[in-house]
């Protein structure tokens, strides 16, 4: 059984009083649990959208037709209310967005501890998690620095260690190094693929770019608010892939 | 503290909006102490005028009356309910009355010492010296309450002046925080003596010193009703008024009360004024965060949660607010009150009470005000908050 299922996925956005968006048409997507996928598309195809109800910060609409479903982890946490969709966001998934997002008042280790806080893990373990995350992504010295103190790949890597330090069973990431430069935008993407290789953390991420697209497991592709490919077809090329990459083992230090 | 790191965002934003608070509670420890002052010069004088009528020639303001005939003290003991008939004789200190006092301004008082034989409730204490006896009577001596001793700096043994003529000061009064903190208390035969003086020459011409008197303090007997033996008072002697504690009450207490309402009144306005300043700030603060409010609400904080950020910073605003205008209040009270010392005017009374509600009041306040900035950011949806420029 996948991790996440969803089916009959359909969304609509009200742009204005006449102006609504159709952005997903009713879709179908799985996500296997210790996967890596990509959602690549053109503008306006809906994956940004797609995520979002994938990361239950929207509901999907509740359809003329086919009812719309959601399981995580067998769970149905479709039409589940806000609260509730809310408390599995703090305890069961990590985000990671492309402007890193990190409280500009808050040190590297209080931002990280804010995702504990809202999982509600108490003080002292939370620490201890904290700091181990931050160790994870190379940051563990930089970790009483303030955001305007840290590069850009450093800020995202605190952002990561965010989204891991509750080790949830799925982290999304949109656009995750389309601030970065190809040198940072590598790091974080072998620093990804590392807590997918070696901590089976499964991820889902959004991007515009190829190559991370090829270092992930599938590529779902769409348009127009519709799944063209779900990339299964890859899965039988995907060791190939794999050992064709430059670095087989991902140096995750200095940034 | 975090909380304190938010309000740092904006240094002279925060500053401008805590001051705005300082102020409004600073205006409200300060008229609050006044209040308080009053209060308690009104409770004084309420206690002293409940078990007792006061009879005074009519027409005169309290305490400074005209000439009535100490005869006249006999025909009042006669009345149904009345116990015992204590005469005075009182007249200002001084015959300007420079500026507003608060309270009575100072008189001097003439009476028999033991005149009201054991009758009079109030209590006096002596900070030093001794009271006024019998065996005084006759001698040009005088007992000193706290505020008039303390702005000469008198002490027992000097020489006190009363309109002009010399007296040895015998005792000082323990602050009373009511009318006696005024008052110089002289035996009768010298009170009378000075009140002629006071009067008009062709009036002083056809009276007798040792036959006048101002008041009479009249004690009743047990169970009789203040309200008869008032009316049975003022019929039996002509020309006179006679007032009871109910009647202190009514003209004094309605008074005061609504001079506390209006100087309290004072203060609030201008602590709404400061509330109004939090709820901006913080609608600002709001928007000005909008895309952090909306990465903590997509990585789990609930809207509960990020409503208590916003409102426990729009508490500590009120609270520091609240804690420099109290301290700046209790300055300015503290500087006044010195300042009043000289003339003898205590004016403000800042108690642990009005201290601890301002401080209390300011904090609330400030939560209150937090309140609509708060629900409108926990209602922000995420996805749209995190995109925000």
């Amino acid at each position: 059984m996948a991790l996440l299922e969803g089916r009959n996925l359909r969304k609509t956005y009200k742009l204005g009083r006449n102006n609504t968006v159709l952005a997903l048409k009713g879709l179908d997507v799985d996500v296997e649990a210790g996967e890596m996928v990509a959602i690549m598309g053109p503008s306006g195809s809906g994956k940004s959208t797609l995520m979002h109800i994938l990361g239950l910060l929207h509901a999907p609409d509740p359809n003329h037709g086919p009812a719309p479903a959601l399981t995580l982890g067998g769970e149905n946490v479709g039409l589940l209310s806000d609260a509730a969709r809310t408390t599995i966001r703090a305890r069961r998934m990590g985000f990671v967005f492309q402007d890193f997002n990190l409280v500009p008042t808050l040190t590297a280790l209080e931002n990280v501890l804010l995702a504990c806080e809202y999982a509600g893990v108490p003080g002292k373990a939370a620490r201890a998690a904290a700091l181990e995350t931050l160790g994870l992504v190379g940051l563990a010295e930089r970790a009483a620095h303030k955001p305007s103190e840290l590069s850009g790949g450093e800020q995202q890597r605190v952002a990561i260690a965010r989204a891991l330090v509750n080790r949830p069973e799925l982290i999304l990431a949109d656009e995750p190094t389309g601030n970065l430069d190809s040198e940072r935008s590598a790091e974080i993407l072998a620093l990804l693929r590392s807590c997918n290789r070696e901590h089976g953390q499964t991820i889902v991420l959004v991007t515009h770019d190829a190559e991370v697209g090829e270092a992930c497991d599938r590529i779902v592709r769409m348009r127009d608010g519709r799944i063209l490919d779900a990339g299964l077809a890859m899965d039988a090329q995907a060791p190939a892939r794999m050992s064709a990459q430059p670095s087989a083992a991902p140096s995750v230090a200095g940034a | 503290m975090r909380l304190l790191r938010d309000l740092g965002r904006r240094k002279l934003r925060s500053g401008l909006t805590i001051t705005g608070i300082m102020i409004g509670i600073m205006a409200l420890v300060v008229f609050g102490s006044m209040a308080n002052k009053i209060s308690t010069l009104v409770a004084g004088g309420s206690s002293y005028y409940k078990d007792k009528v006061v009879v005074s020639a009519t027409g005169g303001t309290m305490g400074t009356g005209g000439p009535m005939a100490l005869a006249n003290g006999d025909q009042v003991a006669r009345v149904d309910g009345v116990d015992v008939v204590a005469a005075d004789v009182s007249m200002l200190l001084t015959d300007s009355v420079v500026g507003v006092t608060m309270g009575t301004p100072p008189t001097i008082q003439g009476s028999i010492a033991g005149a009201d034989k054991g009758r009079e409730t109030f209590q006096i204490h002596y900070a030093s010296g001794r009271e006024l006896t019998p065996q005084d009577e006759g001698k040009d001596v005088v007992v000193l309450g706290s505020d008039l001793a303390r702005k000469d700096n008198v002490k027992v043994g000097d020489t006190y002046m009363l309109r002009g003529e010399p007296f040895q000061v015998v005792g000082i009064l323990e602050p009373t925080l009511t009318s006696p903190d005024n008052e110089a208390m002289v035996p009768m035969a010298a009170g009378q003596r000075l009140y002629l003086k006071t009067l008009p020459p062709l009036v002083a011409a056809s009276l007798k010193a040792s036959e006048l008197a101002t008041g009479f303090v009249v004690y009743l007997k047990p169970g009789a009703d203040p309200a008869t033996v008032k009316q049975g008072i003022e019929s039996a002697v002509p020309g006179v008024t006679a007032m009871t504690g109910a009647d202190f009450d009514q003209q004094i207490g309605a008074t005061t009360s609504m001079l506390n309402s209006i100087l309290v009144g004072i203060g609030l306005i201008s602590l709404v004024v400061g509330g109004l300043s939090v709820i901006n700030t913080m609608a600002m603060a709001v928007a000005e965060r909008t895309r952090e409010i909306g990465i903590k609400r997509a990585i789990g904080a609930s809207r509960w949660r990020i409503r208590r950020e916003i409102v426990a910073e729009s508490a500590l605003v009120g609270l520091v607010g609240g804690l420099l205008g109290l301290a700046l209040g209790a300055l300015i009270v503290t500087l006044g009150n010195e300042a009043g010392r000289s003339s003898a005017t205590i004016l403000f009374e800042l108690t642990p009470w009005t201290a601890a509600s301002s401080v209390g009041f300011a904090t609330i306040l400030g939560a209150l005000a937090g309140l609509v900035p708060a629900w409108h950011a926990s209602g922000l949806d995420p996805v749209s908050a995190l995109r925000y420029e």
